[in-house]
């Protein structure tokens, strides 16, 4: 997921339509690294995806939950980046064991609304008329309830932690995969090589595998990737507001949310964990923008 | 419109019934443990849990409908008299926000399209990428930081006045979280309106419109804009549901008496009775706005009127 794959693509990834997957997919990681949204979004979330793999490893420079009791609030500086919050701890270091604790919960959330979305989608697409209505009429209910609402009202009913946080994310998105999903597949199943393997009478696993799915793959990623998006605003907001998993776990919202009544003396208690939740978030969005510009041949420059 | 409010509904009570222990241990805690027998019964009874699952549905939609939302578990006061009193500053919040949110928006996108790279342009993109890319409760707690730090403007100094009490006061209390709020929509409102504009620019009947001589000001807003309003329309109804969404944290960060503080304060105090009627107060307000911006297509496109 970074340059590397990039300058490995062979010149010749012209014919889309017959090419091999894998030259295909590898003009898709150029197309993405030539649209500058995508790049840009490629750059922001290596950043933060590697800073969070490495603290999840354990390579931050200070314990996150450290409480240096001498080393009370001070300012950003060589020793501590970020400087250190009201506990002492090392503001660095929490940033970024927050960043991986969203990104799990955010990872886990998109796991749970691509996979029951998309499959409920490509069910109401490909299936007959009475399956696709009480898919799609359980859809449009979903969707009366703004999603973050839907996500406050799981929490509700499960309680605050890491995997609730998670459930009622991914809850709140299912109504998007489904809605993203079924549209083309409606319009694949009519199209000409699907029907022609219905001819040669393949059986409807191997058509929705084989023929169907990879088709929508395209658009799938780009919804991933918004959705991811998404859930780590929505996991932020969840914490902010005391109803993400409780502490000690690192927490971004929860730091924003610690930090209101501090940031006035100690500015970098907001400014740090809100530059990275937007880094996250713009990151991703980004990266789904740039997605969409790769997979799109109106918008894909040659 | 009344399927999808009573399929919301059915939503929100089954999600609210996966619920481990029930309201009579949340509400009363340890002590729930002392009573005899005969006391749950009749609390149950009280409450209403206990009967079977359909029954308790349909008494608690047919509560709502004749207007009575049950008595919250911790403040002991009627549901109805909560609501009543947070939802017209929550209403309050999510209009004032709207507006802001369009005036930004379309603003910016219809100047942006008519001068695409031009400084208002840039500045509108720029406008929407923070808008879009920063979350409201971080823009929130910004906001009220910096009002502390450079005028010692605390919004949570004085108690909410009303609209009709003390409209000075209230302006001043409504502004900043309804502004915190507007630049998420107007953000995607005005992308919405730029692309469209554009797209409309293009079309023959705009060139005509200039090519007879019209002002450059009655071609942009007659010919383009009202012909570009449609999807700013249904945009604006999609950010409605962040909008409600958004009032939630908003509130929470500015101090608001609001129906989304009421949820947030109802959740952490598992005081379910409240929960239930906020979530579906907030999401009958969506569908309810779906379907007014549904029947505004037809007041503003004549063709949709005539298609009817």
């Amino acid at each position: 997921m970074s340059a590397v794959g990039v300058g490995s693509a062979p010149a010749e990834a012209r014919g889309d339509l017959d090419a091999a997957p894998l030259t295909a997919r590898q003009g898709l990681l150029r197309a993405l690294w030539r649209s500058k949204n995508g790049r840009i979004g490629l750059v922001l979330v290596g950043i933060v995806v590697a800073g969070a793999i490495s603290a999840a490893l354990g390579g931050t420079p200070y314990d996150p939950q450290f409480q240096n009791a001498s080393a009370l609030l001070q300012a950003p500086s060589w020793g501590h980046p970020f400087g250190t919050d009201q506990f002492g701890r090392d503001i660095f270091s929490l940033v970024f064991a927050g960043l991986g604790v969203s990104f799990e919960i955010a990872a886990v959330s998109v796991l749970i609304a691509a996979g029951i979305g998309s499959i409920a989608g490509v069910i109401a697409g490909f299936l007959g008329k009475w399956t696709s209505a009480v898919i799609m009429r359980t859809t449009d209910m979903l969707f009366a309830i703004p999603a973050i609402l839907l996500a406050l009202i799981v929490v509700a009913a499960l309680g605050a932690g890491w995997r609730n946080s998670a459930i009622a994310i991914g809850v709140g998105y299912i109504p998007i995969f489904v809605r993203v999903v079924r549209g083309p597949v409606l319009t694949l199943r009519e199209s000409g090589y699907v029907l022609a393997g219905r001819v040669l009478g393949f059986s409807r696993r191997r058509l929705l595998f084989r023929h169907i799915l990879p088709n929508v793959s395209g658009i799938l990623a780009v919804q991933v990737s918004l959705a991811l998006a998404w859930s780590i605003l929505a996991d932020a907001s969840l914490s902010f507001l005391g109803l993400g998993p409780p502490p000690p776990t690192a927490s971004l919202g929860e730091m924003v949310s610690q930090s209101g009544s501090l940031a006035q003396l100690a500015w970098w208690t907001l400014a740090f964990p809100s530059i990275a939740i937007i880094v996250a978030v713009i990151g991703f969005n980004l990266l789904g923008d740039g997605l969409r510009d790769a997979i799109d041949p109106r918008t894909r420059k040659r | 419109m009344l399927l999808t409010l009573f399929g919301v509904s059915v939503i929100i009570f089954v999600v609210l019934r996966l619920l481990p222990g029930n309201a009579l241990t949340s509400s009363l805690g340890v002590s729930a443990g002392l009573l005899s027998h005969a006391q749950i019964v009749a609390l149950n009874h009280y409450y209403g849990i206990g009967e079977p699952v359909v029954q308790q549905y349909l008494s608690w939609l047919h509560a709502i409908v004749t207007g009575n939302l049950g008595v919250s578990l911790t403040s002991r006061t009627s549901v109805a008299s909560l609501v009543g009193s947070a939802l017209p500053v929550t209403f309050e919040l999510a209009i004032v926000a709207m507006v802001l949110g369009l005036i930004i928006g379309v603003v910016f996108g219809v100047f942006g399209a008519r001068r695409p790279g031009r400084a208002v342009d840039i500045s509108g993109q720029t406008v929407a990428v923070i808008g879009l890319g920063v979350p409201s409760f971080i823009i929130g707690t910004g906001l009220v930081t910096a009002l502390a730090a450079l005028f010692q403007y605390f919004p949570s100094s004085e108690p909410f006045a009303s609209l009709a009490g003390d409209p000075w006061l209230n302006f001043q209390q409504i502004i900043f979280p309804a502004f915190t709020l507007s630049l998420g929509i107007g953000a995607a409102i005005m992308r919405t309106t730029r692309a469209s504009v554009l797209e409309v620019s293009g079309q023959n009947y705009v060139r005509t419109a200039r090519g007879k001589g019209l002002p450059r000001r009655s071609v942009t807003w007659k010919h383009i804009f009202l012909n570009a309003f449609i999807p700013v329309l249904t945009m604006s109804g999609i950010q409605l549901g962040y909008l409600l969404g958004g009032t939630v944290i908003i509130e929470q960060v500015f101090v608001l008496p609001g129906l989304g503080r009421m949820l947030v304060t109802a959740i952490n105090g598992r005081d379910y009775p409240v929960v239930q009627s906020v979530a579906l107060i907030f999401a009958a307000g969506f569908v309810v706005v779906n379907m007014l911006v549904d029947v505004l297509y037809a007041v503003i496109d004549p063709r949709i009127r005539a298609a009817r």
